[in-house]
């Protein structure tokens, strides 16, 4: 194999540079470091994966051994799943440990749907029990004073039961129980729940204000709802992002609030410091908070329209210049703002919901390059054998249907099919087999080169950990084989065009 | 060297117009024409000091300050006692956005001109001198003089050209720009057409409601209430005490029209915009990262090549004349035990079952196809 020659000193014969076979041997090189060996740099070859290396077990024997190791990294986008296996290989240590796997239990009963359910059954119990407390607290009535008892023991009950709660997920996990929010904003309300009765229990008195604020925190418990259900959960994680995306927006919104408000101020000026009597939103423009308040109004498009009417029964104000004002607010901010937000988050909940169905697509791709890979397989082992019995020679002739572009069949007829066909194929010669090998692996209505196109990005981006071992030389010589194939891969088809022009021309003559 | 024809070729024509037009010399016109810069190192060095963090740091301090003291101004015990300090707060405030135009327009006096951002400067700065001339021209107590000091908020729209993320948000919302135009303007004109019939029925000065009704002026701001369903049943009270008959099918009908189907169209056409617009900027990223990343690969692929073939320059001495030999000594150290363990996918078994398998299927494919033709 021949390089292109730089120096026109040498004698070498320039071929022409094909691309593919340019990426097989720089992947030769890079696999084998060859550069580095060839300067005479390190005659070590990386023997061990990052995968190795990550793994805390395997890292410790690495470092116990030679440290001098050369690691090869290996960069692939992977999706962080926990495969089943791993699942099954977890629960194999969990029953020979030693100890009581007490955080296996906690976990089962947080999964239970019965503990679940008591949990969201309870928190509405909360709130409608609040609510009942708090039509009664100010009754003298001696005979509602069970009822009122019956309420605090209840309330406490469950005050009870939700901190029970969380020591169960601390127990489950505890590191993993700060990585959610969720679970933050659940402690966070819990625990001001149970600051007032603390704090009371400790001794201070019962008349301070903030502690009566904090007794209506108790309220705060009902928002436990929001995690609990998957629907608001997303909503609510769709609105968080949909707010990041939108901050420049808000920004511009704020500056525009800024200008208006300041504009108001002194466009109303005389409208402000007028004396005729009973002008009902005078303070409306007296200063700077008040002018935002007043903007703010304005954008929600809300009796613009009176304060209008009412600011031109002063005589000194210009009419043209406050309607001016007052429209330009209105088209500017509140229709075309206003729109313009609508819009974004429109776009930004479906690239949230389109990102979420991105998670399922992913798996029903997996699924449908596992189904590819072992057609693949089965048509191989076929060909192998077929090969050998017969030999290339005439045969019928049969073309491939090339008909409609559809979908293939259900997974399940997939795997049945092949072997329908191979079952009842009459043995012919060798190329007829394979055709209808071929034609019968492609399910159905597609031909190869499309099926393989639409399978393959899925192939390469299989999530299991595909790792094959080689022996060094085999590996050298596969890498040299396949550049060898691209060059004459290439020379093939000079070879077939110009064939094909001899046919024309032989044709035309 | 090269550019003397042109300017003989151009004086010639010049000669006749300059004739006409009675210039001076030929020689000062195509010194107008010719006029290169002699400064060209100070010119860069400004042009750095302009794109640089110091000057943007400075203006955007200058203009929130000048923000805040605007905010402080409407406060009337404060500005009474400090007066003096805001005059000369003031002064500064001024004297820097002058100094910013300058620099900027000594840097590129004609490209100045072509930049948005550079206008907006302009008319802030025209805005900024309003407020003088008119205290100049018309004394203390023009009844305008409170219009020129409150569009001096505009000032803070300054500060928007040093920011990228709300000059991204700009470009991209303008693009809306031209349907939210006609879209106000088919709005406007369905005013326009119940404002006259408003007027004609409703708006007649004997027993008619002159007050919202009676000109233009009034019956547009009485259906703008309308559109924006804001106290627009006082207005429809209004026309029921003089008991007018049709005055509520006509109220009705124009805010189905134009709050429910205009508005609603209005909102409708900013989604898609805004969806068109991010999906067309995400787009451009993402080429653009692919773009790099290929780049990258491409360059890789270069520096590797160049890397072996000075290998093969310097072992020229031992006489390697092909890839193969050079490597043939590295060759003879793999054994065959050692075990390589890769992940990539161009080696796994599946990639070479597909590899042959396609390649076999080409083979059949032009052998049938020779057969074929054979056979014709």
């Amino acid at each position: 194999m021949e390089l292109k020659s730089r120096s026109d000193t040498e004698e070498l014969p320039q071929i022409t540079v094909v691309s593919r076979a340019e990426a097989v041997r720089s992947k030769l090189i890079d696999t084998f470091s060859l550069i580095d060996h060839l300067r005479g740099l390190s005659q070590a070859v990386p023997r061990h994966n990052l995968r190795e290396f990550l793994d805390p077990s395997r890292q410790r024997k690495l470092m116990q051994g030679d440290h001098h190791q050369l690691v090869r990294f290996s960069v692939r986008p992977t999706h962080d799943r926990i495969l089943y296996g791993q699942r099954q290989q977890c629960r194999l240590r969990v029953r020979y440990n030693r100890w009581a796997p007490i955080s296996l239990w906690a976990g089962w009963v947080l999964e239970r749907p019965f503990f679940t359910n008591l949990i969201i059954f309870l928190i509405f119990l909360n709130t409608i029990l609040l609510m009942i407390e708090i039509e009664l607290v100010n009754t003298k009535d001696v005979k509602m004073l069970p009822v009122m008892l019956a309420l605090e023991v209840a309330s406490w009950f469950m005050l009870l039961i939700f901190i029970l709660e969380i020591l169960l997920m601390w127990l489950y996990n505890f590191f993993l129980f700060w990585k959610s929010a969720w679970n933050i904003f659940d402690l966070f309300v819990t625990i001001l729940s149970v600051l007032p009765e603390v704090v009371v229990l400790s001794g201070v008195s019962t008349e301070a204000l903030w502690l009566q604020l904090l007794r209506i925190c108790r309220v705060l418990r009902s928002l436990k709802l929001f995690t609990r259900f998957g629907q608001i959960r997303v909503i609510i994680l769709a609105l968080v992002r949909a707010l990041k995306t939108m901050t420049f927006l808000l920004v511009l919104l704020l500056i525009f609030f800024y200008i208006f408000a300041l504009t108001g101020i002194y466009f109303f000026e005389n409208y402000t410091r007028s004396d005729i009597q009973d002008l009902e939103y005078q303070t409306y423009f007296v200063d700077m908070p008040n002018s935002l308040v007043t903007v703010f109004i304005l954008f929600t498009l809300d009796h613009w329209y009176a304060l209008l009417q009412d600011a031109w029964r002063v005589p000194g104000l210009s009419k043209t210049f406050s309607s001016i004002y007052v429209i330009l607010w209105l088209l500017l901010g509140s229709i075309i703002f206003r729109n313009i937000i609508v819009a974004m988050m429109v776009t930004n909940f479906q690239a949230i919901r389109s990102e979420l169905w991105e998670e399922a697509t992913h798996l029903a791709v997996q699924h449908k390059a596992d189904i590819f890979k072992r057609q693949i397989i089965k048509s191989r082992r076929h060909h192998q054998r077929d090969g050998k019995a017969g030999s290339k020679g005439s045969g019928t002739i049969h073309v491939i249907p090339n008909t409609s572009h559809q979908f293939p069949n259900p997974p399940v007829s997939d795997m049945t099919y092949p072997e329908n066909v191979t079952k009842t194929t009459v043995p012919k010669d060798a190329p007829s087999a394979q055709e209808n090998l071929l034609s019968a692996d492609s399910p159905g209505l597609v031909d190869w080169e499309t099926h393989v196109h639409q399978n393959l990005p899925g192939l390469m981006e299989m999530d299991q950990d595909e790792r094959v071992v080689w022996p060094r030389d085999s590996l050298f010589r596969y890498f040299e084989l396949l550049e060898k194939l691209q060059y004459n891969i290439e020379e093939r088809k000079q070879l077939q065009d110009f064939a094909v022009k001899a046919l024309i021309n032989l044709e035309d003559n | 060297m090269d550019r003397l024809p042109m300017v003989f070729s151009r004086e010639h024509v010049k000669e006749i117009s300059s004739s006409i037009l009675n210039l001076s010399s030929p020689g000062l016109w195509s010194k107008i024409v010719n006029f290169r810069r002699k400064d060209t190192e100070f010119c860069e060095y400004v042009k750095r000091f302009i794109e640089g963090h110091f000057f943007s740091l400075l203006m955007i301090s200058t203009i929130s300050s000048n923000a805040l003291c605007m905010v402080l101004e409407t406060y009337y015990e404060i500005k009474s006692n400090m007066f003096l300090m805001f005059e000369v707060v003031e002064v500064i405030f001024t004297s820097i956005y002058w100094f910013e135009f300058y620099i900027k327009l000594y840097v590129d006096p004609i490209g100045y001109w072509k930049n948005g951002y550079n206008l907006l400067n302009v008319v802030i700065l025209i805005i900024i001198s309003v407020p003088f001339y008119m205290w100049k021209l018309y004394g203390r107590h023009y009844q305008y003089l409170n219009i020129g000091e409150g569009i001096q908020s505009l000032r803070i729209l300054k500060l928007i050209p040093y920011s990228r993320g709300i000059r991204t948000l700009i470009t991209a919302l303008g693009q809306t720009i031209y349907t939210v135009a006609s879209v106000m303007t088919l709005l406007f004109l369905l005013m326009f057409i119940f404002a006259i019939l408003g007027f004609c029925l409703f708006g007649s000065s004997d027993g008619g409601d002159v007050n919202n009704w009676g000109n233009l002026a009034a019956a547009f701001f009485t259906l703008f209430s309308l559109t924006t369903v804001d106290g627009w049943t006082d207005l429809q009270q209004d026309l029921d005490e003089r008991e007018f008959t049709l005055s509520r099918a006509f109220t009705i009908f124009f805010i189905l029209l134009g709050s429910f189907v205009f508005l609603s169209m209005f909102v409708g056409v900013m989604i898609i915009h805004t969806e068109d617009s991010i999906k067309k900027f995400e787009k451009e990223l993402a080429n653009e990262r692919h773009i790099a990343v290929l780049q990258e690969k491409q360059n890789i692929l270069r520096k590797q090549q160049a890397e072996v073939n000075r290998l093969m320059q310097k072992g020229k001495k031992s006489e390697f004349q092909t890839f193969s030999e050079l490597v043939e000594g590295f060759k003879k150290t793999l054994r065959h035990t050692d075990p390589m363990v890769l992940e990539d996918f161009c080696t796994t078994l599946p990639f070479i079952d597909i590899y042959l398998s396609t390649l076999d299927n080409q083979d059949n494919t032009i052998v049938k196809y020779s057969y074929h033709r054979k056979r014709d």
